[in-house]
């Protein structure tokens, strides 16, 4: 489905990411482990063209994105979660998820996407009416993951959903990616620590000063604690 | 005093401030919208606004079309104009390093051609249009114009549509979320640029009607939009610029608070008083009467 080749990007003077190629197979979830500061960000940044990647080459089912503009990258079916609380402050919970649907193909099914994201989402189907600001950390979360559904993603790209919220939250933010999973969206998802991917991750990969170092079966690379503390710390 | 005079003051006062307001409130809705978006200050505002005025004047000079036919092909000129502004000098430039001040130099240069082709054309002297519907009443010593009403029933009508159009439409929550984080909005899949030709026509096209309207009321010569505008800013400011809701709530308060000024102290006190308002209130409060912050906007 996803296939990343040789990608290069940094910002400014500096290169983050050397030569980095991966992959996620149609309904995979593949996770990417690495220390803060590492690229993570990058990585996904620069495929969903928010940066313009310095070499390489980025494939979705054969089309190459590259180059894209991100609105184009959006309507293929790749669709980046940011980090941090992201939906739009100043708009109500049912007018971020109606944005989500902004591509014309989204924006004609927007009713009955809107039923399957207040189904996984409950809570905010009581808050549509409230600012997004007036949200908790983990309803913004949930928020942000509403609002990806509603793209008519294939794949969603989920840049460390536990940061800054409470465990209790953070098990319930961890719950809905496996429901995302189970519906039959491919994630490619990075994170700063194990903790929370076991079940979720089919693979992984681990990322260390923009490098690629490692790449295996989730469960086999899970089990190996020695190998996880020395890169996760 | 008595109390018919007393009434009679009020009431001047509250339909003057009204329909000022109403004036205000369309020009600086695109102002608002155009800062909110691209965060550029649009100097070529008031030469559309002016535009509107003389398109209108021209077709009734030249073809003598029925007067709300006229007064909708000017609006579409305006915002044709404004079309043009945004493909040619606008779009070419944002991307560039220095877009703050190379928008500033690019929309004044728009606001310049377009005024001197204004003058090349239609000539220096003061011009007015026909209103819609002529006439008017009389309550106490006040007469209300039914052009005034007509003025002031668009504007509202605007603002009820631009609300709606900003809340419930796929474009206008496309040019909120733009308004509110770039680069989370470009991740829903909107495409910047176009949104911002959006934009520059709709605010256009408000501006062209402000002086369509109130050319039949007011004479107007080619650099008659430059006071619009001013005030138009004055009110941006005032609404905590880029909030669309806080600037139609200005633009009344601005345009109550001069007529009331002008009725009750005198007319050359109206605009000092304005600009002294709006100096003690950005000490109070400055990020405008409604102030949001940098990142709550439209």
């Amino acid at each position: 489905m996803l296939k990343v080749a040789g990608l290069e990007a940094g910002y400014g003077g500096s290169q983050v990411l050397h030569s980095l190629s991966l992959r996620v197979g149609d309904g995979e979830a593949v996770v990417v482990l690495g220390p803060n500061g590492h690229g993570k960000s990058t990585l996904l940044r620069s495929i969903s063209g928010l940066i313009r990647p310095r070499a390489g080459r980025v494939e979705f089912d054969g089309v190459d994105l590259t180059h894209l503009p991100t609105e184009q990258i959006v309507a293929a079916g790749v669709v980046h979660i940011p980090q941090g609380d992201l939906p739009f402050p100043e708009m109500t919970v049912l007018e971020n998820l109606l944005v989500g649907a902004y591509r014309p193909a989204a924006w004609s099914e927007r009713a009955e996407r809107l039923d399957k994201v207040f189904q996984l989402f409950p809570a905010l189907a009581e808050r549509k009416g409230q600012l997004a600001r007036s949200l908790s950390g983990g309803e913004r979360r949930m928020l942000a993951l509403g609002r990806g559904l509603m793209s008519k993603a294939r794949l969603l790209m989920i840049d460390e959903p536990s940061l800054g919220l409470a465990p209790l939250v953070i098990e319930q933010v961890y719950r809905t990616i496996h429901e995302i999973k189970r519906a039959g969206l491919a994630i490619l998802l990075v994170d700063e620590n194990a903790e929370h991917i076991a079940g979720l991750a089919d693979r992984m990969y681990l990322l260390e000063a923009g490098v690629l170092v490692r790449e295996g079966a989730a469960a086999e690379l899970l089990r190996d604690e020695a190998l996880l503390a020395a890169y996760l710390g | 005093m008595e109390l018919r005079d007393v009434f009679d003051r009020l009431l001047q006062a509250l339909y003057s401030g009204v329909l000022n307001g109403s004036v205000y409130g369309l020009m600086a809705i695109g102002l608002t919208l155009i800062w909110g978006s691209l965060r550029m200050l649009n100097l070529a505002h008031g030469a559309l606004y002016i535009a509107g005025a003389y398109i209108a004047y021209g077709l009734l000079g030249a073809l003598s079309p029925p007067v709300p036919v006229t007064f909708a092909l000017a609006v579409g000129g305006a915002a044709l104009i404004g079309l043009l502004i945004q493909l040619i000098l606008v779009n070419p430039i944002l991307e560039k390093p220095g877009r703050d001040s190379a928008s500033l130099i690019a929309t004044l240069a728009a606001s310049i051609i377009v005024q001197s082709a204004i003058l090349l054309v239609f000539g220096g002297q003061t011009k007015q249009l026909p209103p819609v519907i002529d006439g008017g009443f009389k309550v106490g010593t006040t007469l209300i114009g039914y052009q005034g009403l007509v003025v002031i029933g668009a504007a509202i009508a605007c603002f009820l549509l631009m609300t709606i159009f900003l809340r419930t439409s796929r474009r206008g929550l496309a040019i909120r979320a733009i308004s509110q984080d770039m680069d989370a909005a470009k991740l829903m899949g909107i495409p910047i640029v176009p949104a911002f030709v959006v934009v520059m026509v709709i605010s256009a096209a408000l501006a062209g009607l402000a002086g369509v309207l109130l050319g039949s009321i007011l004479f107007f010569t080619p650099s008659g939009g430059f006071t619009p505008m001013l005030m138009a800013m004055v009110v941006t400011i005032f609404g905590g610029l880029g909030s669309v809701v806080g600037t139609i709530w200005a633009a009344y308060i601005i345009g109550l608070m001069e007529s009331f000024l002008a009725v009750y102290i005198g007319p050359s006190w109206a605009l000092p008083g304005i600009f002294l308002f709006m100096i003690a209130m950005l000490v109070v409060r400055p990020n405008g009467l409604f102030g949001l912050g940098e990142t709550r906007r439209l």
